[in-house]
This record gives structure tokens, sequence and C-alpha cells, in this order.
């Protein structure tokens, strides 16, 4: 059997105008890394083909330790309180080899 | 007829033909990145082309048309804001993220006229390219203005005390927030494209750029008509969202080229004393609305307007208005008022 230990797995959708704040924002607060995905769909502010660079969306996936989300959750609600449209969920994962999700990237 | 025989250039064709494609849910599609990676390469050969032009060009008239190109890039946006205000239907985030799209200028446009001209065999000068460049800018600055302006307005008619700490909370973070948005009107990449590839035609030697030539030129409506073809597709989907933008806004997207246009053709004529290919320029730059530097620039920094609104209308209306109306009507008054 293998050693599963839990994490968090914060997903983000959202323009990719957006990337530069995610990420400094998932590095001031201690998540270990990140992995941003292109991404196309249709939802509140219409269809986003990822055809041209002002329809371009982006799937952030961020793994970390439950004692570190809020944090990140807190800069997200600040963003989509401004008006960013924004889909973000949270999930639980199980990681095999915990140890690199806990220490923050440089 | 001539007028209809003007627009029988292969680069307005396959506009055509790219939105007929979409129009008739064909299974047409480009490469991810196409459309991207022409645009691209026109800016630099435009650039590059421009730039060459300029460099025997005279510096009064050069600074003079960067000057209008600024004032124009200011006006606009206040004229379109002030008539979606007018009309009283549409919020005012909406109107500032929008006004700020049609002071900006569209390079489809502008390129989609030069094929325009050169198919008539009409010379132009090489001012209107730097207006090109410069026109990029003030308008997101303008847009940012009066995106905070409305959003003050808003913080003094709303009592509700949340509301009040949401936008408290924005003005905390609004002067770095200002400033970033700034730097991003100023380093934008199709602006430093644009001017760079200027700045490397303008100094390179003479005989340096002639071996750019079948690069900058030979090809050059080849790929226009590559581009055009993928915007006609992008257009026709954008089109579709008619019915969610509403009459006053597609009324706004046909009357505001309108406007620009004169005002354009004003500044080509009476400031610049350009030609009548010139003045057609310049009235295509006033006309047209951007989808390349301003669209992120307003979703970054306006994020309550509706980014759908202001995407359909410069790319889904004015831009194909512009192709297919609003480029000969230009050329028609120009030639009128250099007579």
């Amino acid at each position: 059997m293998h050693r599963l230990f839990p994490e968090k797995l914060v997903t983000v959708i959202t323009s990719d105008v957006l990337e530069d704040k995610l990420v400094a924002s998932v590095r001031t607060r201690g998540a270990s890394g990140y992995t941003i995905l292109r991404a196309r769909g249709a939802g509140s502010s219409g269809e986003q083909t990822a055809m041209l660079d002002i329809d371009t969306n982006i799937k952030m996936h961020v793994v970390l330790p439950p004692e570190r989300m809020s944090g990140l959750l807190d800069d997200i609600e600040r963003l989509m309180n401004k008006g960013y449209h924004m889909t973000v969920y949270v999930s639980d994962v199980s990681v095999l080899g915990p140890e690199k999700f806990e220490t923050a990237m440089s | 007829m001539s007028a209809l025989s003007n627009l029988l250039i292969p680069a307005v064709l396959f506009f055509a033909l790219g939105f007929l494609a979409r129009a008739i849910k064909s299974d047409l599609r480009v490469p991810q990145d196409l459309a991207k990676v022409l645009s691209i390469y026109l800016l630099m050969a435009i650039g590059l082309h421009g730039g060459y032009e300029l460099g025997k060009a005279e510096l009064g008239t050069a600074v003079n048309s960067v000057l209008w190109a600024i004032i124009l890039g200011f006006v606009l946006p206040l004229i379109g804001y002030a008539l979606l205000c007018l009309t009283k239907r549409v919020k005012t985030m909406d109107a500032a993220a929008i006004a700020a799209h049609y002071g900006s200028v569209s390079a489809g446009t502008f390129l989609t006229a030069i094929a325009f001209l050169d198919n008539l065999g009409i010379s132009y000068e090489s001012y209107p390219l730097i207006m090109l460049a410069v026109m990029e800018s003030p308008a997101i600055i303008i847009g940012l203005l009066l995106a905070s302006w409305s959003r003050q307005r808003m913080v003094a008619t709303t009592t509700v005390s949340g509301g009040a700490a949401v936008m408290g909370n924005d003005n905390g973070t609004g002067n770095g927030h200002m400033s970033g948005i700034l730097r991003e009107a100023f380093t934008n990449g199709s602006v430093i494209l644009l001017i760079g590839s200027m700045v490397i035609g303008a100094i390179s030697s003479s005989s340096s750029m002639s071996k750019l030539f079948p690069f900058i030129n030979e090809i050059f409506m080849g790929v226009l008509c590559l581009f055009l073809f993928e915007m006609g597709m992008e257009a026709a989907r954008r089109i579709k969202e008619f019915r969610k933008v509403g009459g006053v806004l597609i009324a706004f997207g046909l009357i505001m080229p309108l406007i620009g246009g004169l005002l354009g053709i004003a500044v080509g004529h009476f400031a610049l004393g350009l030609s009548e290919g010139g003045i057609t320029l310049v009235a295509v730059l006033g006309a047209s609305a951007s989808y390349i530097a301003v669209p992120p620039a307003m979703r970054l920094a306006v994020p309550e307007a509706n980014p759908s609104f202001y995407l359909t209308l410069s790319l889904g209306i004015t831009f194909p208005f512009n192709v297919v109306v609003g480029i000969p009507l230009y050329h028609y008054l120009a030639t009128l008022i250099a007579a």
C-alpha cells in the first residue's frame, strides 16, 4: 500500500491577464509551486476560445498544506470582490511524497 | 458600382470567406496561435516598412502627427463615453471600457485600408503609421481615468456599507494598481514591437534593408489575407452575441466609427495637410476600435465591465463595418475634401 498524505488542491480558472497577480500571491502565501494550463470555455464573460490574446483563459493548480490555504484564498477573494470573473474551487487530494509541498518557493 | 469593385481585393474577400465559413458552421479551423503569430509578423513588417520611409520624412510633420495622434487618442474616448452615458442604458463602467477601445486603433483595419489604397494605386504618407503606434496608449490611459472617476462617483452615490468597504479596499491598492496599468499602457507588446521595428527600419542602412524587402513587402499582402481570414471567423463568432449586446450598443458601434472617421479626416486635412491617401489612413485611425492592446488592459483594470460588450462591439460590429463600408466611405470623403 502506498503512503498517501492529505493536502488541498486549489484550482482557479480565469482570464490570463490575471496570471501575474495569481503567481505573485502563490509565492507570497508560501505555496511550494503551481501549474498553469491554457484553457478555453464559456461563462458569464462570454466565450473564451484562446484563439486571440484577448480571450485566453488559464487554469491554475496549486497543491498546498491545509494550514497555508486560507491566505491564498483571501487574496483570490479580494480579486473577486474587485469584479474579476473567476471560478475557484478547493478539493481534498492525497499526495505521494508530502515533503515537496512543505517548502515554499524561493 | 466602383465602390463595390474597390472591395474586390483578396484581403477583404478572405475576411468575407472567414466570416462566411463561421456563419455556415463550417468545420474549418486554423491552428490556435495562428492569429497571434500573424499579428506579430504584420506589426513587425509594417513597422520596418514605415520606419524605412520615415527615415526620409520631415521631422516637423512627424512631431505634429504624434501630437495629433495623442489628441485624437484622448478626445475620442471622451466623446464615446459622453455618448454612451447620454443613452442612460449603459453602465458607466461598461461605458468607460468601451470608450477606451474607440480611442485606440485596430492595426487590422489600418492594413486593410493600405491594401485598399494600394489596389487603387493611391500613394499615402508614412506619418499615419507613427500615429498608429502612438494611439494605443493614450486611449488606455483615458479609459482608466474614466473608469476610476466612475468608480468614485459610484462610491459617492452608494451608501451601502458593504459596497463602500469593498470600494475602500480598492482605493487602498488603487495607486500601485494605477501605476502598474500605466506602465502596461506604454510597455504593451504591440506598442513595443511596432515602435521598435520602426526604429530599426529608420536607422538600418538602405542596403541591409533592401535584403528584407521580400519579407516586409512581397509576402505582406499574402499574410494579411491569412490574418483577415482568421479575423473574419472571429468577427462572425462575436456577431452571434448581438442580442446580448442590445440595440443601443450596436448603434454606438456603427455611429462611433463615423464620428471618429470624420474627426480623422479633419485632422488629416486641416492639421496635417496630408494627401488623399494619408487623410484616408488618419480617418481609419480615428474610426477603428482596438481589439489587440486595449481589451487585456481593460480586463485587468476595469473588471467591473463586461468583456463580451466591448469585444463584440470592436471585433463583431465596428471592425467588419469599417472593412466593408467605412474604408471606401472615408476614402470618398477624403477625395472630396482634398480636391
